[in-house]
């Protein structure tokens, strides 16, 4: 591997592209692949078997070749609403994983870039902040106001848009009351099913660092299984 | 899966060439049964025989930092290496929990 390549793998890393490696074990030769580019002349042959890796997010060797494609994908958005206690720790953690981070918070002493500095903080209502943020079915929403104000309408957009994970702070009781607002708001029992509440998975803890470990484990779980 | 755009194994390997000049990148590239650490992990390592990152839980860093080693005093490129248990090695260079692994090294010049 020369430098240049190293370097375009940082820098189609830091651009959250989806890309592979293609490395040729006889020759040593190395190319990037991305969808978006021509193939690499002297791959045309296994073109076929290349995108069904990328496309399986597959990394291995091409049987019968000596092509070994490694894959790389985006890391999953997830978008955190509450810019709280919690979710400093929770970014503590998630930093070492393959997750993207923005926190929705509409108010300004919380969602201060100083409270976090290496993230993107919106500091708007999630209505307005969702129109800045590119969403889809491989998104996740983690609410922590446990404010009907704040968290409800972040609920409601990641469930018309699908997201893979929606989770919510709260109580058992502040779930239900959640639950019962969702349902008056015209979503069906099999949408609000969808989402975790109480957030996170039981692991005992009551702590702020313990309930965001038990989000992020929760999160890493959902994501590996889908 | 193929999440590992997590590590920062590439990152580190830069920071490393601007200060060693060449380094080894190590990768997993086949497993066999059960082995430690899945197709795609890293390791780098430099003429020193300093190493970040991992190819196994342990099992066959030491050897493959010999080989990358000798890889970067004789500058060759490339080299492809295969692990197997065998009784004799096995508390040294095998793997204790009975997999094998096939590792690809590469140079990488500054």
């Amino acid at each position: 591997m020369n430098i240049e390549i190293l370097k375009s793998i940082i820098d189609n890393k830091k651009k959250n592209s989806d890309f592979a490696i293609i490395t040729n074990l006889m020759t040593g030769d190395i190319s990037i692949f991305k969808k978006e580019l021509p193939l690499n002349k002297n791959l045309e042959n296994y073109s076929s078997e290349i995108n069904d890796f990328f496309n399986n997010k597959k990394t291995g060797i091409i049987e019968n070749s000596e092509l070994f494609i490694e894959t790389f994908r985006r890391p999953t958005k997830v978008i955190v609403v509450g810019a709280v206690h919690i979710t400093q720790y929770l970014i503590d953690y998630i930093k070492n994983l393959n997750f993207e981070i923005n926190i929705i918070d509409p108010r300004g002493y919380f969602a201060s870039k100083k409270r976090f500095p290496e993230v993107n903080v919106i500091n708007k209502w999630p209505d307005e902040a969702f129109k800045e943020i590119e969403t889809n079915e491989s998104t996740a929403l983690i609410a922590l106001t446990h404010d009907p104000k704040i968290d409800d309408p972040a609920l409601q957009y990641a469930l018309k848009k699908n997201f893979f994970y929606i989770g919510a702070l709260g109580s058992k009781r502040t779930h239900e009351n959640r639950c019962a607002r969702l349902k008056k708001a015209g979503f069906s029992d099999e949408q609000i099913n969808l989402i975790h509440g109480p957030i996170g998975i039981k692991i005992g803890g009551k702590s702020a660092p313990e309930i965001a470990l038990s989000i992020v484990s929760q999160l890493v779980l959902i994501s590996n299984n889908r | 899966m193929s999440n590992r755009v997590d590590e920062k194994i590439f990152e580190e390997a830069f920071d490393w060439i601007n200060i060693n000049n060449k380094i080894a990148l190590v990768t997993v590239i086949k497993t066999w049964g059960s082995s430690p650490r899945q197709v795609g992990s890293k390791m780098i390592v430099n003429e020193k025989g300093d190493f970040s990152g991992s190819i196994s839980g342990g099992c066959v860093e030491s050897a493959v930092v010999g080989e990358c080693i000798d890889l970067l005093k004789k500058d060759k490129l490339s080299k492809k290496l295969d692990f197997k248990v065998s009784n004799q090695t096995a508390w040294d260079i095998g793997l204790a929990c009975g997999g094998e692994i096939s590792v690809y090294l590469e140079q990488i010049k500054k």
